[in-house]
């Protein structure tokens, strides 16, 4: 009886043309999940190397108008113009004798102090070092699974 | 039956078009692999464009972080004269070329020669101006976009209209030109010098167009210094994009020099070359403690920022280094007697109280020596040889010594050494070998007192040093510290030598710090314990000897004598006012002291005594 029941179910030919329509459209939900995972990944890879492209385009601005401000500011702290400031204001340079030093009790002449001129020099240096920048399609798929096991385990 | 008939023929019709599709692509394929040329095909992995980094040069700054030496951006400015045909087409480049040649000040012969000929070119891309400034960029766009708005010229009788007074965000912001199809403008950096002519015999230049740094410190650090552009073919694939190049900003250098004293001090021998009419001079300011060169002034100066004019030519395009007189050798006359003297009482043969006759001569070598004056000065001990600068007395003081220990200790001192300064240029010098197949025994009286040799105001410096420093002589340096990534060098002191003891150094300061009392020396600085030493050398001139009319007048003193804080050498060039040391170089000194005091911050010597109690 189960034999017979079998065969009939398998060998119906709206069985089998189910199973064919069936395998079909999941080869194609499966590579078009595939294809819009890699698009996506392809997409943000892009993205990220459009962000870096203008990212070093903005260091290199951000290098001319630095240089540009650091002129600015040497030009208006002139010595020239520092001193024709300070004869405006009626100031003038002293000479020996109008230097009056007063000895502070218990202060003693230390060590000079030097303060630390801060210079940024360190190079403006991009990390490209993302992982969507040289993570492949399988390794990023693999992880998304991970992700959603994860849960999962130990159960 | 029928049916089947039906999709037959469907299936065919779209088989009969994919086919054809696919064939077209393969005779596509076909074509390019037959008919065309390989090369023309871009590679879409190799699409790109030339990209620079913006590498600035590497700063030089003063020991209290001033900017000496900088950068500035600044502009190429293309214009492209290909690709038009119609009049108004012509009209339109031509009007371009002509603001261009006005606003840009165009004076190159074969630049002039391509925009004023007619026709012009059809096919060329040119650049009409390499290091245009913002302000002349702005005015140049202004003057274009006036044009395409149909704007008439701001001009009368021809004259350009008065250049933009522009503020503060528009000297900062970056130009964009990408809105204009036929003028292009790419930034790039180039040297800047916000103090133009402040130290600018210690900094050197930057060539322009090579980017080469030339004389002192840009030259001596150039590579140092160079900000690699690192121009780079970067590619437009996204996936390459960390290819781009990266800037590589060349180092910071920062000297021992004290912008505020130096200026200071240039301004003290400017005004003393205007007003004794010489032609020259340098004056050094060193701690002796430590070799730190403090301030090193030249005259004349260059403004850097504008080193091909013709104005400084004689200056920068000179044999004879006279672009710092402070590191070119000459015959430094009487302040040598210091080392002479340093030699004798050091070897024992003379002490301070050893008596000398000066009868006005000595013959050494069949050369007779006379003394400045010609004058016999009778009964002298040694602290007035040196007080009344008697080259009598010194010559016979180096006979004493023999020509052996003479130029042993002369070289001990580092004479015909260069002193290892930081500066690219710097002179040898010339001290004769004892042993020279053209060396006379006369040299060696003539020599004992700054003549016949050629010793640079540093070697003095270095030299002195080692009399005001307790006996330890160092080497000057000029290099406080370098800066790069985020690492600093700082070179230590070097000692390079103990020349003499520590007692002879004491002895020798005590004499010339009495010397200076006793002859009421216009060197000397109410409150402080000062040693010192005139010079005045004739100078040779070929042909015609010793001139006693052209003389180099010198000094060198430091103090305070007990503490030594500064070493000061001062060399005026050829004055006219007067001829002698005493009344030009000694001055100088002082006024340099006084203010080194107030700036450095040191007490009168009474106050300061107090405070250390």
């Amino acid at each position: 009886m189960t034999e017979s029941l079998n065969q009939a179910y398998s060998n119906s030919p709206r069985r089998q043309k189910l199973q064919i329509i069936g395998s079909v459209f999941m080869v194609i939900v499966i590579a078009a999940v595939m294809l819009i995972l890699y698009l996506v990944v392809s997409a943000r890879v892009v993205s990220t190397g459009r962000q870096l492209q203008q990212a070093k385009d903005e260091i290199d601005q951000l290098v001319y108008q630095g240089v540009n401000y650091r002129n600015q500011i040497a030009q208006l702290s002139r010595f020239d113009v520092m001193e024709e400031k300070a004869k405006e204001l009626g100031f003038r340079a002293p000479y020996p004798g109008e230097v009056f030093y007063v000895p502070v009790p218990g202060y003693h002449l230390g060590p000079e102090t030097h303060v630390e001129i801060q210079q940024d020099t360190r190079p403006a240096v991009i990390n490209v070092n993302l992982l969507e920048y040289h993570q492949s399609l399988i390794e990023w798929v693999g992880e998304q699974l991970n992700n959603i096991l994860r849960p999962f385990e130990g159960l | 039956m029928n049916e089947k008939i039906t999709y037959n023929w469907r299936f065919i019709t779209i088989a009969v078009l994919f086919s054809l599709f696919g064939l077209a692509i393969i005779g596509q394929m076909v074509r390019i692999q037959l008919t065309v040329n390989g090369g023309d095909l871009p590679s879409p992995g190799l699409l790109g464009q030339w990209e620079t980094a913006a590498s600035r040069r590497g700063l030089i700054l003063d020991r209290n972080g001033h900017l000496l030496a900088g950068n500035q951006t600044v502009y190429a400015v293309d214009v492209n004269f290909s690709d038009f045909y119609q009049l108004g087409e012509i009209e339109e480049v031509n009007m371009l070329a002509d603001l261009a040649i006005e606003v840009f000040g165009i004076n190159n012969q074969y630049l002039l020669d391509f925009l004023w000929q007619e026709p012009r070119p059809l096919t060329k891309n040119i650049t009409v101006e390499r290091f245009a400034t913002q302000e002349d960029l702005l005015n140049y766009l202004a003057l274009v976009e006036n044009y395409y708005a149909g704007i008439p010229r701001d001009l009368v009788d021809g004259e350009p209209s008065e250049d933009i007074e522009l503020s503060l965000e528009e000297k900062i912001e970056i130009i964009d030109c990408s809105h204009l199809i036929r003028v292009s403008c790419t930034p790039h950096l180039i040297r800047s010098y916000p103090e133009e002519k402040l130290a600018s015999n210690i900094i050197g230049f930057v060539m322009r167009d090579t980017k080469e740094g030339q004389l002192g410190i840009e030259e001596k650090y150039d590579s140092t210094l160079f900000g690699n552009d690192r121009t780079l073919w970067a590619l437009w694939d996204p996936h390459k994009a960390d290819q781009a190049p990266d800037p590589d900003h060349g180092a910071n250098i920062i000297l021992t020099i004290d912008s505020v004293l130096q200026a200071d001090v240039e301004n003290i021998l400017d005004k003393t070359i205007k007003k004794t009419g010489a032609v020259a001079g340098t004056v050094i300011v060193m701690n002796p403690q430590n070799g730190e060169i403090l301030a090193m002034a030249s005259s004349p100066r260059a403004d850097i920022n504008q080193y091909w004019s013709e104005e400084y030519l004689d200056i920068i395009n000179n044999h004879e280094n006279v672009f710092n007189y402070a590191i070119r050798a000459y015959e430094p006359g009487s302040v040598v007697k210091v080392l002479t003297m340093a030699a004798a009482l050091d070897a024992g043969v003379v002490d301070p109280d050893t008596e000398f006759i000066d009868e006005g001569e000595i013959e050494i070598g069949g050369v007779t020596i006379k003394n400045w004056n010609e004058k016999a000065w009778g009964p002298q001990n040694m602290t007035s040889c040196m007080q009344n600068s008697l080259n009598v007395c010194l010559a016979w003081v180096a006979t004493e010594l023999e020509s052996e220990r003479f130029y042993n200790y002369f070289q001990d001192f580092g004479f015909g050494q260069m002193t290892g300064i930081e500066l690219s240029g710097e002179a040898p010098g010339l001290v004769k070998s004892y042993w020279s197949p053209d060396y006379t025994r006369s040299e060696l009286g003539t020599n004992a007192f700054g003549q016949g040799i050629e010793i640079t105001p540093l070697q003095m410096v270095k030299a002195i040093s080692a009399i005001a420093n307790h006996g330890e002589m160092v080497a000057p340096r000029i290099i406080h510290s370098i800066v790069d990534d985020g690492y600093r060098y700082t070179p230590p002191k070097t000692v390079v030598g103990h020349p003499v003891t520590a007692e002879t150094a004491q002895t020798l300061t005590d004499m010339l710090h009495e010397s200076l009392q006793n002859e009421s020396s216009l060197a000397l600085v109410p409150g402080y314990s000062l040693a010192g030493k005139t010079g005045t050398a004739e100078i040779y001139v070929p042909g015609q000897g010793y001139k006693s009319t052209a003389t180099n007048t010198s000094f060198v003193g430091w103090g305070p004598t007990d503490d030594p804080q500064f070493l000061v050498y001062v060399w005026i060039s050829k004055p006219s006012a007067s001829i002698w040391g005493s009344e030009i170089a000694a001055p100088v000194f002082r006024k340099v002291v006084e203010k080194l005091v107030i700036h450095l911050g040191i007490p009168p010597d009474a106050v300061r005594v107090a405070l250390e109690e």
